[in-house]
């Protein structure tokens, strides 16, 4: 190598004010990449469209039916109808149409398993977050912890639906009351793991509140978790619901849901397979739609996949 | 290391006291009438039926009811059934649903640790190609769908194509056992194969791995001999917990099969308000999956030389 050749490579650069002050990604937003990366997944697009349409139908699906869900009666004539003109979903075995009570039971579905979601989210994040940022409340929360997950989610379940009753507040509300474990768990771990990096530290050096640490330097990291969980706990939420129905502790009789449309099925579905192809199609379908929905937008969510 | 299991031990019981107790008190807010089956709320009148009460003492304030319950658990004496066997003690009741439920559990605890693992290490062998496809639409599946519905397909598929037998018989328990265990190995095999691959494809990323391939060790020997070996280990720490799971019965699987089993008893006993039998329950339950896991850490250490976790005490 000439030394002329190294003289070239080595040029002093000029001291601007401006460059110095100028960084990577000036026009960097976390939610605008966080919308680009999702939008690279094609078939995860297609599948958050099919969701939202499924939900939407569910509304649509009611309001177009042929009969009302509260004015169903049971008609000995017209049992066991196969899909029809007249009855779209066909009957059950009490000879009522099933399109309105199949549609009916997603829609409670689907709303039992988001107000869960959110309800869990909340709690749980802002729990996780002390939990992992406080240090002397991590050993009683630690206990509390384990004495609540050692107790079998239906064994719980079941003596919430005894001794307070049946009902969609009452089994959202006890719903929250456990799921926000997992959530809170899942937070105080990545917190505990954040909160002592040297940005953090030089964070608080300067005075900076802990909120703010927490919001703004923290929570970043924990989007994509908690997105992550919220995916599992629709699918969880409107498994757990069915099973609870199924076993006769569910929403009640009077509230079609999975469960219970299942388990009246349970008997006749052998011979009349459509009482089962229908319910469990769209529910599936809802169900497995968000969970991939949700592994897409988690992964999107993630910082460490930016840029 | 003694001194480390010796603690856990005790905190395991702790733990399974207090969620003992808490079940002890929540029942007991229940109102007494359930107490009685329909024949007995007919026959009695209302002050035969507080007698009646008052001599099971059940009519004594909740602390002095706690503390003898507590003098009973000391000796694991539950008491008596009052409704689903009137006055038949709990152990035996339960003994007999536990073999039961425990045939089912460790048949398909076993068909699922094999295939599962099975499973996972040929989606790990050929990750990204069509076996681990097939593999990961396979837990996707099993992870969102309802598991209500997947036996129900389960059933379905069984009971009309294959023309088993649609309910559980104790006459014929052989073939009316092979739905139950199908459903209950379903979502275990997931799980197992999921797991199996992440811990596979994560260790076979490894210097010490990518040494041996320098080596000119054969790809076959390379993924027995290390990476499933290394990869195992984190595995076999839920094998304890799950396996004593098993024992207790699924209580959805149970119900849809009408499996007379340890998850069936439960509901029932909930249902019909048996007070000392869901306390024997809930404190097999609570036992059984604390033991678990207390197992699948001491297993751990044994199996891996490396992990101590005497040291930090944290195990989570």
């Amino acid at each position: 190598m000439s030394k002329v050749n190294q003289d070239e490579l080595f040029r002093v650069v000029e001291y601007s004010a401006d460059a110095a002050e100028r960084i990577g990604y000036s026009n960097y937003s976390y939610w605008r990449s966080v919308w680009h990366n999702f939008l690279k997944k094609k078939s995860a697009v297609f599948m958050a469209i099919v969701f939202i349409v499924l939900v939407v139908f569910t509304f649509i699906a009611l309001a177009i039916g042929k009969y009302q869900y509260t004015e169903l009666v049971s008609n000995r004539e017209t049992t066991f109808l196969g899909p029809c003109a007249e009855y779209w979903f066909g009957t059950d075995n009490l000879g009522r149409d099933y399109w309105c009570q199949v549609w009916y039971a997603a829609q409670v579905s689907i709303k039992l398993a988001l107000v869960v979601a959110v309800g869990e989210a909340i709690v749980g994040v802002a729990i996780g977050c002390l939990w992992g940022y406080v240090r002397w409340l991590d050993r009683p929360l630690t206990e509390l912890y384990n004495v609540i997950n050692n107790i079998p989610t239906v064994i719980y379940m079941t003596l919430v639906a005894l001794i307070v009753g049946q009902g969609f507040g009452i089994m959202a509300t006890a719903m929250i009351a456990i799921g926000w474990l997992v959530m809170a768990r899942n937070v105080r771990n990545l917190v505990l793991m954040y909160r002592d990096r040297e940005y953090n530290l030089a964070s608080r050096c300067l005075g900076t509140p802990v909120w703010r640490v927490l919001v703004k330097n923290i929570f970043p990291y924990l989007i994509s978790v908690i997105i992550l969980r919220l995916a599992l706990s629709i699918p969880g939420t409107i498994a757990l619901e069915s099973t609870l129905s199924y076993l006769g502790l569910g929403l009640g009789a009077a509230t079609p849901s999975l469960g219970l449309l299942l388990r009246n099925a349970r008997n006749f579905f052998l011979d009349y397979p459509y009482l089962l192809i229908e319910p469990a199609v769209i529910v599936s379908l809802i169900t497995v739609t968000f969970y991939l929905v949700g592994n897409a937008v988690s992964d999107a969510a993630d910082p460490r996949n930016h840029v | 290391m003694a001194k480390y299991t010796v603690k856990r031990l005790l905190q395991s019981l702790l733990t399974v006291f207090i969620i003992v107790s808490i079940v002890f008190v929540l029942m007991r807010m229940l109102p007494t009438d359930y107490y009685f089956t329909e024949e007995q709320q007919m026959k009695y009148d209302e002050e035969t039926k507080h007698d009646m009460l008052q001599a099971a003492g059940l009519l004594d304030p909740i602390p002095t009811q706690l503390f003898r319950f507590y003098r009973g658990l000391l000796r694991l004496d539950f008491g008596e059934s009052r409704r689903i066997q009137t006055g038949v003690s709990v152990w035996s009741i339960v003994a007999g649903k536990f073999t039961i439920s425990m045939r089912l559990g460790l048949i398909a605890m076993a068909i699922s640790l094999a295939v599962g693992v099975i499973l996972g290490v040929l989606q790990a062998r050929q990750k990204d190609r069509l076996m681990d496809h097939v593999g990961t639409v396979y837990t996707v599946f099993v992870n969102s769908v309802p598991p209500l519905v997947s036996y129900s397909l389960v059933l379905a598929f069984g009971a009309r194509i294959l023309k088993l037998p649609s309910l559980y018989s104790n006459r014929n328990p052989g073939p009316s056992s092979i739905l139950p265990i199908a459903c209950l190995a379903l979502t275990s095999i997931a799980h197992y194969a999921l797991w199996t691959r992440r811990y596979m494809v994560d260790e076979s990323t490894k210097d010490y791995i990518k040494l041996a391939r320098i080596k000119g060790m054969s790809s076959q020997s390379i993924m027995v001999r290390h990476v499933l070996k290394n990869a195992f280990v984190p595995l076999a720490q839920y094998i304890p917990a799950s396996l004593l799971l098993t024992l207790g019965g699924s209580l959805l699987v149970e119900r849809f099969f009408s499996v007379p089993g340890m998850g069936t008893l439960m509901t029932d006993a909930i249902n019909r308000y048996d007070t000392n039998v869901v306390q024997g329950c809930v404190f097999l339950y609570a036992s059984l999956g604390i033991i678990g896991v207390f197992l699948g850490d001491i297993l751990m250490m044994i199996l891996d030389p490396r992990i101590k976790l005497a040291g930090g005490g944290e195990t989570r």
